[in-house]
């Protein structure tokens, strides 16, 4: 009798394990997703998935968002003009090729052509960028998911070469580069971007490169911004800042949150020799928890066209820009090398044409010269490491050429 | 609907105060050979109406009798029916032993009865049942501090609540293990959750007055849901009585935190319940005026007493062939946390030695209304002794209003400014939130005996959740301190406007044959075939507006003064409906069959079998850029065989062994690759994360010597494959992120022993649980070489499974007084360091500091009718403190609570 049931029990068991023997493991597909080949590029209006070459002289009108698949390229010859409407962006995972000149920049701009109109260059996972001697005007506004847009954007460990270009009137963050990619930002103008936020260049978690010979001028934060992240602190940031001109920069996210010509924190490292900074809420700040022993400063002019400047919500605030050269209570101090001006006039580096702008609106034109007159301190004043003058204008002509 | 059970409640009330003047019978019933009292036992007339229940002492009265010849009948379930006649001509004292019944031997053959009597208490169903497990009663409910089930499961060997500071919202875990490696279920199947970021409804909404007992499971047999790893938590509702059965109770309490300072109010009518699209249509570009101020307008107040109020109701008809119960439970409460959430990173400073260090510390109040109902209706019909159908109803309603006002200032320079305390950045972060939870579970039940042989029994099963949060509002502005602490303006930075609804609506069915048969005089086998298919829909909604401030005429961010006064536009016009990755639609289709078997033997129960389930899940987003992980299906099936075996040492003690294994699946949102907001965590999906999978050994030794008195020891091992545990990405304004992932094998070993005893008029109950749990896995480790490079590796570190609790104690002494008819009890509860959350940084986990809570409660029957009540919960004040080493990176404080209130039974 109970024999009977130990065989049920056995069988049972037997079962059991032969069942466990052929266990189906776990299996996650995503579903293919269909995404068009990419087709190639013919003047007029253009959208989806794109490659290939726009022509010098043309113009193309992006009527919705453009990307540039994984593997495929967009070029663009000098001269060509691309008109962004509908608030559209370009996403670029692929290799984005821009190379203009000198006498035929290349244009993009939206149909608007008011700040905060169109994308910008969404670059998070793209395979190589180059830009050189094209415009990229009125970009960033929020996407339809009601983010801020940077207007150039990489997250990935790529070059970035961004040469002679101009981009203007941008909203959020200008560029925004982050995850060890290179970067090579050379001799570019920044114009009075940002609306109440937003860096010039914020470059995070293990950039590397150069950022010289740039125009940053009322950008709405910081001019230019060096960190590494608090989560992943290696590899470093670290940057080679030197001969930029950095103006009015700083001014439109409040007094709570000053702007700064450059920052260096969160265990980032930034070497800042040559630059003119005039006019920035605060010069150069260098906070606590950035790598401050390694970071290297010097022979910078500090410039301010005011005694004092009203502040813009509590006018009985006055602040002495003078100050703030380098803000109490970070970790940069003034350098024997550094010309730091005591007054007004002292130390003045002579744009050819500038007004004294200090605080101006997002949008703002920018219709000045920075070059420098003969007769300015900035001349000669420079760490020969990097080069003899001080500011984007050199008299070696290794300068912007804007 | 709520209004008309309150006004029947009410009546029944008033009813009850106007019998007539005739005589009155009263005693007492007791247990024949232990003389304790019996409460529940139904004392009545044959053939006439009405009758007594014995209060919590066994005393009973009936009053206005006729004089005459009656015959008595007690009836008290596991007991032998007591029968009598009497002649009633004056009032009179009659005291009644009850012999309690032996288990019939031919039940164990064939099946008796589809109206299965359930077991005199919880300790007989522990004895007598197939696997491990221990059961609460509704009298220890009763007795005991505990408004809710959550509460009450606290005191269950091995069981710890998880708590989120900032909400009462508690999940179960059993033996360690995380609330996801368990099974909540009401009457035995699973209720949907109406909370985005959890996939069990929480403890805190069930009120334990409606709850029969709760059993908890810790090992499962092949005809229970195989998804629980650390064990089952079976919420049972009371059944239809076999008399009439009414039980009111109300109380009001206040929490000891509103001593201290005000409760943060806003107004709950400025929440508009629609966003801008769901009015207008999609097109519709909302204007700045849309949006409502006064719910970003905090007052203070007087934090109002907390209140509650419940009923049960029940009683049989036509022959007892037709049945009802139903209850209401309303609970209004008020409470808040004080919250300390500190920010910590990795200290790259020169000579730190990458140490995490606090980089923001970030003051938090919480000031919640959570206003609950639950009505529970129960409804059976019993056809004859072989058939019965039973319609169960629950529908929960809960509505939480919770301000948050956060306040955050930046320790390390990321802000600028900051040269030493009171210097620096600081950030105002003010929350509303309004929300509504709904479940509605429907359960139809057939239990069938085809023949003495023959068992079927069925259930259908519609569950359907759904939490609406409109116009969750946050706004954030910041002013900077000085370093000569002059302090700029405060600056208005966003108001973000969210209105999120989700819901969860399961369809079940389940079926199963059982044969039973004898063999031999002494022996018995019983064979169980049965299977289950659900499926399981989940939806997200969510629409965002982002309110940013108009800039000045110069361009600058405007400052903010007050609400009222502030000037915005709204940056998304048309909000994110249409392209939020947060919306999503998901589903899970399981099909489950088993095989079982059990085997009665002279002093052996040996019941084994397998049990299959196959499990496909999926979901959609909506993607804003094409990406290939917006749509995906996973499916798996697991083979789950489990084998109990029971001795019988004697007849009062047991010694039991069983293997099974499990799995536990991941929640459908944490599937989906975007964030699903929560209440103070906010969780992104991972569709990669793999379902777990556990080999579970138990043995224990139980001994009941006499009725309420228990001795158990057990010892557990488990091999858990891919636990799934939560990461931390990160945290902004004390709202964290983070994403399930699995981080290789665990194994988890320990041992739990059970001790009740009554000496006299003192009880003393206590259960202890030792855990030990580790999984080893590859963090980030930074360190710098005598040669000043640092680098960062991967490096092993081996530490406990998350939500693993090493020791747990529950101890309670209770002092009951028969003659002064009054109960005290005292109630311990301490729980070990507990890891909360896994870092990638080595060395870094987050970790709940050992928590000792002690909770008092007393009541005092008055009149016949009527006892007082009073509660004190978190007698210690204990904070929940987590640490990253010694680190301190948040403390919550709740404080006291205290409620007094009155019971009346019928």
């Amino acid at each position: 009798m109970k024999l009977k049931y130990s065989y049920i029990l056995a069988a049972n068991l037997l079962l059991a394990a032969t069942f466990s023997a052929c266990q189906k493991a776990e299996l996650t597909t995503f579903n293919e997703i269909k995404i068009p080949t990419s087709s190639p590029i013919s003047p007029g209006n253009i959208s989806g998935f794109v490659k290939g070459t726009l022509v010098t002289g043309q113009t193309y009108t992006v009527t919705a968002d453009l990307t540039i698949k994984k593997g495929d390229t967009l070029s663009a010859q000098p001269g060509t003009i691309v008109i962004v409407k509908n608030n559209a962006q370009i996403n670029v995972q692929g290799s984005l090729m821009l190379i203009g000149s000198k006498d035929q920049p290349i244009l993009f701009n939206s149909d608007s052509n008011k700040p905060g109109t169109w994308g910008g260059l969404q670059c998070d996972t793209a395979e190589a960028i180059t830009i050189k001697w094209t415009h990229i005007d009125n970009t960033g506004g929020p996407d339809a998911k009601g983010d801020a847009r940077g207007s150039l954007k990489v997250k990935k460990a790529i070059n970035v070469d961004i040469e002679d270009s101009w981009f203007t009137n941008g909203q959020d963050d200008l560029m925004a580069i982050s995850n060890g990619a290179t970067v090579t930002i050379l001799r570019n103008t920044i114009s009075s971007s940002g609306s109440t936020d937003g860096e010039g260049i914020n470059l995070k978690t293990g950039v590397k490169g150069v950022v010289a010979y740039n125009v940053i001028f009322s950008q709405a934060g910081s001019g230019i911004k060096l960190e590494t992240s608090s989560k992943i602190p290696f590899p470093q940031t670290e940057v080679d800042v030197y001969n930029n001109t950095l103006i009015s920069n700083g001014w439109r996210r409040g007094s709570a949150e000053p702007g700064r010509a450059v920052s260096v924190g969160v265990n980032g490292i930034g070497h800042i020799y040559n630059n003119i900074i005039v006019n920035c809420y605060h010069g150069i700040e260098l906070f606590t928890d950035g790598d401050i022993t390694k970071t290297t400063y010097g022979n910078n002019l500090f410039y301010a066209t005011v005694d004092t400047y009203a502040d813009l919500v509590v006018p009985t605030q006055k602040i002495n820009i003078r100050d703030n050269f380098y803000p109490e209570g970070a970790a940069g101090k003034p350098q024997i090398s550094d010309l730091i001006s005591k007054k007004i006039g002292d130390k003045d580096p002579l744009f050819v044409n500038f007004d004294g702008t200090v605080a101006a609106p997002n949008g703002f034109p920018n219709n000045y010269d920075f070059r420098l007159k003969n007769s300015s301190p900035a001349f000669s004043a420079g760490n020969p490491k990097y080069n003899l003058d001080l500011g984007a204008y050199t008299s070696d002509g290794k300068g912007n050429q804007h | 609907m709520k209004k008309i059970i309150y006004l029947i409640s009410l009546l029944l009330f008033a009813a009850s105060f106007s019998y007539g003047q005739q005589f009155t019978l009263k005693g007492q019933i007791v247990d024949e050979t232990t003389k304790e009292p019996l409460t529940g036992a139904y004392v009545h007339f044959d053939d006439i109406k009405g009758g007594a229940i014995t209060d919590a002492f066994g005393y009973y009265a009936i009053n206005g009798i006729n004089p005459g010849q009656y015959k008595l009948k007690v009836k008290y379930i596991g007991y032998t029916e007591y029968e009598k006649k009497i002649q009633i001509s004056g009032n009179q004292v009659l005291n009644i032993p009850l012999v309690e019944k032996a288990q019939s031997l031919k039940l164990v053959r064939v099946y008796g009865k589809a109206n299965k009597e359930s077991e005199a208490s919880s300790r007989r169903s522990e004895k007598n049942a197939d696997n491990i497990t221990n059961v609460i009663s509704a009298q220890a409910m009763l007795r005991s501090p505990d408004i809710n089930a959550a509460n009450a499961l606290s005191r269950v060997s091995g069981v710890t609540i998880q708590r989120n500071s900032g909400s009462d919202d508690a999940y179960a875990i059993i033996r360690g293990m995380e609330p996801r490696y368990n099974n909540t279920l009401i009457n035995g199947v699973k209720v949907t959750s109406p909370d985005p970021v959890s996939r069990f409804i929480s403890l805190s909404i069930v009120p334990s007055d409606l709850l029969e007992n709760i059993e908890v499971s810790k090992s499962l047999t092949p005809e229970m849901d195989g998804d629980a790893i650390g064990g089952t938590v079976n919420l049972v509702f009371k059944d239809a009585p076999q008399y009439e059965y009414f039980k009111a109770n109300g109380s009001i309490g206040y929490s000891g935190l509103f001593f201290n300072r005000k409760y943060d109010n806003f107004n709950q009518g400025a929440v508009q319940s629609k966003s801008p699209v769901q009015r207008f249509g999609p097109a519709y570009l909302a204007p700045p005026g849309y949006f409502s101020r006064a719910n970003l307008d905090f007052t203070q107040k007087n934090a109002p007493p907390t209140s509650l109020l419940g009923f049960t109701y029940g009683r049989r008809f036509f022959n007892n062939k037709l049945g009802f119960i139903i209850g209401d439970s309303y609970q209004n409460q008020y409470y808040g946390t004080n919250s300390q959430f500190n920010n910590a990173q990795l200290d790259t400073r020169p000579g730190k030695g990458f140490q995490p260090v606090i980089s923001d510390v970030a003051n938090r109040t919480y000031s919640t209304q959570q206003m609950n109902n639950g009505l529970s209706g129960h409804l059976d019909y019993k056809f004859d002794d072989n058939n019965k159908l039973s319609l169960d109803n629950v529908f929960l309603y809960t509505r939480l209003v919770q301000s948050r006002l956060s306040i955050d200032t930046s320790i390390l320079g990321g802000n600028g400014g900051r040269v030493g305390p009171g210097t620096g950045t600081v950030f105002n972060d003010n929350r509303s939130t309004l929300q509504n939870q709904y479940v509605e579970n429907l359960k139809l039940s057939g239990k069938h005996v085809l023949s003495p042989h023959f068992l079927f029994d069925w259930a259908g099963v519609y569950s359907n959740a759904t939490q609406v949060s409109p116009d969750r509002a946050d706004i954030s502005y910041n002013h900077l301190v000085n370093p000569d602490f002059t302090s700029t303006p405060d600056y208005f930075n966003n108001v973000s406007r969210i209105w999120q609804k989700n819901g969860n609506k399961d369809l079940s069915a389940i079926a199963n044959l059982g044969y039973k048969t004898g063999i031999g005089i002494n022996n018995s086998l019983e064979l169980k075939v049965g299977g289950l298919y659900r499926h399981s829909t989940r939806y997200n909604l969510q629409n965002e507006y982002s309110l940013r401030p108009t800039a000045t005429a110069n361009g600058v961010k405007s400052p903010f003064t007050d609400i009222y006064s502030a000037d915005w536009i709204v940056y998304n016009v048309t909000g994110s409906l249409a392209s939020d990755k947060a919306n999503y639609t998901a589903y899970e289709n399981i099909t489950a069959g088993y095989g079982e078997f059990k085997l009665t033997l002279n002093k052996l129960d040996v019941l084994g079998g397998v049990r299959v389930e196959n499990t496909e899940q999926g979901y959609d987003t909506h993607p804003v850029v094409l990406d290939i992980r917006s749509n995906a299906k996973k499916t798996y099936a697991d083979i789950l065989p489990s084998l109990q075996l029971k001795y019988k040492l004697t007849e009062t003690s047991n010694l039991r062994a069983s293997f099974f294994k499990s799995i536990s699946r991941p929640a459908l949102y944490e599937l989906v690759p975007t964030p699903t907001l929560g209440q103070s965590t906010d969780v992104t999906g991972n569709p990669l994360v793999q379902h777990t999978k556990a080999d579970n050994y138990d043995m224990r030794y139980e001994l009941f010597p006499r009725k309420e008195e228990q001795l158990f020891i057990g010892v557990f091992y488990k091999n858990i494959v891919n636990p799934i545990e939560f990461a931390l990405n990160g945290s902004n304004n004390g709202q964290l992120s983070t994403t399930p992932q699995n981080f290789g094998t665990a194994k988890v070993a320990g041992a739990e022993v059970v001790y009740s005893k009554y000496f006299g008029n003192l009880g003393v109950s206590g259960n202890y649980t030792y855990t030990y749990s580790n999984i080893n896995t590859t963090k980030i480790y930074t360190s710098t070489d005598a040669s000043g490079v640092t680098t960062s590796v991967p490096k092993l570190q081996s530490r406990p499974l998350q939500g693993q609790t090493g020791n747990v104690v529950n101890l309670s002494l209770l002092y009951k007084n028969d003659k002064q008819k009054a109960f005290v009890q005292l109630a311990y509860t301490y729980s070990s360091r507990t890891l909360t959350l896994v870092y990638s940084n080595y060395g870094y986990d987050y970790y709940q500091q050992p928590q000792s809570f002690l909770a008092l409660s007393g009541e005092k029957q008055v009149s016949k009718h009527f006892t007082l009540t009073t509660k004190v919960n978190n007698l210690l004040n204990t904070p929940t403190t987590v640490k990253i080493n010694d680190l301190i990176q948040s403390k919550d404080i709740y404080n006291v609570s205290f409620n007094i209130g009155f019971r009346y039974a019928l």
